[in-house]
This record gives C-alpha cells, sequence and structure tokens, in this order.
C-alpha cells in the first residue's frame, strides 16, 4: 500500500470546500442576527467549520448542510452561555450599576434575550437605493425575533430545509417549527407594515 | 397570509444582502482553509479504513491481541483439557474393568460395557 494515494471516502476536501463556500457567508450574517457583533460572529463560524470538518469531514456531502446548521446553532448556544456566565460574574462582582428589566429565564435564555435597537440601521442615509433600505429593514427585523423564531425561519426559508431537518437540527418537534415559522413570519410582516412595507 | 410566499421574498432579499467588505471575506476564506486542513488530518486511507476501525476498536494492534486473541488462547486450551481428561478416565476404567476380568472376578460394571455384551453374545452357543 505504500506509495498509494490518500482516499477520501465520502465527502471530498473539494466538496467540503465548495459546501462552506457557499454556506459561509448566510453563516455569517445568521450568527451576526444572533450575537450583532461581527468579531464574535466570524469566531462562531470559524468554530463551527472547524468541528464540521473534523468531526463530520467524511460524512456524505449531501448530509453537511443539516450538520453545519446543527454545529452552528449549537455554536451560538454556547457564546449565549458564556456570556450569561460572564454577565453573571459581572453582577457578582458589582460591575453592573444599572438594574436590569426582568429575570431571564433559565431554562431557556434564547427566548428572552433582550433585543436592542441597532442605531446604523435606524437612520440609513437618505441617499441609499430604496433595495438597499429594504434590505437593511429587512435584516433588522428579523434580527429583532426571538432567537427560537428566528432561528426556524432563517433555517426554513433561508436556508431551505425542510420541517423534518430543521426540527432535527432544533432539537424540537416539528409541530414547534411550524410555530416558531408563523409567528416569526406574522412578526417581521406586521412590523414591515408599520413601515409601510409590504411583501 | 402566504407564508411560504413570504419566506421567499425574505430569502432573496437577505441573500441580496450577504455582501461585505474584503477583510470579512478573507477571514471567512482563512477559517475555511483552516477547516479543510483538519479535514485532511483527520481523513483515513481507504485501504485499510476497515481494518484499522476494526483493530482500532480494540485498542490498536497491543490491545487486539490482549483482549481478542487471548481470550480465543484460553478458552481452546480448556476445551482441550477437557478432552483429554475425559479420554483418560475412560481408558482407566476399560482398563479396570480388563484387570478384573483377567483375575477371575466379573464386576457388576462388567455388564454395562457394551463392548463386553457383544463380546458374550459373540461367544454364546446358541
Amino acid at each position: 500500500m505504500a506509495g498509494q494515494s490518500r482516499g477520501y471516502p465520502l465527502a471530498s476536501p473539494s466538496e467540503l470546500s465548495a459546501f462552506l463556500a457557499g454556506a459561509e457567508r448566510r453563516a455569517f450574517k445568521q450568527a451576526v442576527f444572533a450575537v450583532r457583533n461581527e468579531e464574535s460572529a466570524l469566531d462562531i463560524v470559524q468554530d463551527a467549520m472547524l468541528k464540521l470538518a473534523e468531526k463530520y469531514g467524511d460524512k456524505p456531502s449531501d448530509e453537511l448542510p443539516l450538520l453545519f446548521q446543527r454545529i452552528l446553532q449549537n455554536t451560538i448556544r454556547d457564546y449565549y452561555r458564556r456570556q450569561k456566565v460572564r454577565s453573571l460574574w459581572g453582577m457578582l462582582l458589582g460591575s453592573l450599576g444599572a438594574s436590569r428589566e426582568g429575570a431571564e429565564d433559565d431554562y431557556d435564555p434564547l427566548e428572552t434575550l433582550p433585543v436592542e435597537p441597532r442605531s446604523e440601521h435606524e437612520h440609513p442615509p437618505a441617499v441609499q437605493l430604496e433595495r438597499k433600505q429594504l434590505i437593511e429593514i429587512i435584516e433588522h427585523e428579523v434580527s429583532r425575533l426571538p432567537e427560537r423564531q428566528r432561528e426556524a425561519f432563517l433555517m426554513r426559508y433561508w436556508e431551505e430545509l425542510n420541517v423534518a431537518d430543521t426540527a432535527k437540527s432544533m432539537g424540537c418537534s416539528e409541530g414547534s417549527v411550524k410555530t416558531h415559522c408563523s409567528r416569526a413570519t406574522h412578526a417581521l410582516a406586521a412590523a414591515l407594515r408599520k413601515k409601510g412595507i409590504t411583501l | 397570509m402566504n407564508e411560504p410566499h413570504f419566506g421567499n421574498k425574505v430569502r432573496q432579499l437577505l441573500n441580496e444582502g450577504i455582501k461585505f467588505d474584503g477583510k470579512t471575506l478573507e477571514r471567512l476564506r482563512a477559517a475555511r482553509e483552516k477547516a479543510l486542513k483538519r479535514q485532511l488530518v483527520e481523513q483515513p486511507m481507504t485501504g485499510l479504513a476497515w481494518a484499522n476501525g476494526v483493530i482500532g476498536s480494540f485498542g490498536g494492534f497491543a490491545g487486539f491481541s490482549f483482549r481478542l486473541v487471548l481470550p480465543l488462547a484460553v478458552l481452546v486450551g480448556g476445551l482441550l483439557a477437557i478432552n483429554g481428561w475425559q479420554q483418560n478416565s475412560r481408558v482407566a476404567e476399560v482398563e479396570e474393568i480388563d484387570v478384573l476380568l483377567l483375575t477371575g472376578e466379573l464386576p457388576l460394571d462388567a455388564y454395562l460395557d457394551k463392548g463386553f455384551e457383544a463380546w458374550l453374545k459373540k461367544r454364546s452357543p446358541l
């Protein structure tokens, strides 16, 4: 066997590379929607890519989208958990003077993550094209959705996963996915209507 | 509201929005290449992948011999010992009956021996 070339039984490096090249921008944007920090979002995407290549690099290429989504969402959740621990320590050390509104749900912090407005999207330059403004409004409203709703909506309609795969990736029932998607759609549509936009 | 229609519209807009500056794209490209290098390191050879996987599941070649070959050898050795002991006890039993026959006493066990029964039938005058 000496001198024989190395073989790649399932997803070859070129297939994995092509997949990641196609998915990385959307993944980055999803992470930005979730954590609202580009540096952290880049770290999250990099971690997700490494985990996919290291642990699932030998999976068939058609399984990669679902696996990558699952890893990406888990990496985002890990980020939230770390942030929560940090903020807890910050509170214990007395560094936070201002009181916070409401208590975070210990069971699922994603549902109750406070949504802060992003000032750069609230006052778009008047010279921007209408399309660009519309995109920014959409991105802004998507980022304001509750975490689980946004996760379900983006996986279903941006990543184009079916209900079953989305449920598997989110670790919930198909019924929950449908509910999250429906609520997200209604929330987005209502937010756009308030701005006089109908899709 | 038509949810799939709305979702498709949003998808089109989001896809138009994934345009990033060069620095971000460079970071993403670097992350991708780093991940691909990890895949190359982790990728096993196809020819020996299966055998390596089987042997590896026993803890490599050392673990393979220790965990699989050793118990098998003990089992085979045990079976051979039991077989040998059975053979010896049978031979000793036959020898004992023969000695008693030769010394003139007819032990009760002789009638239980099928060989002796056959010999009697053969020797009977009819």
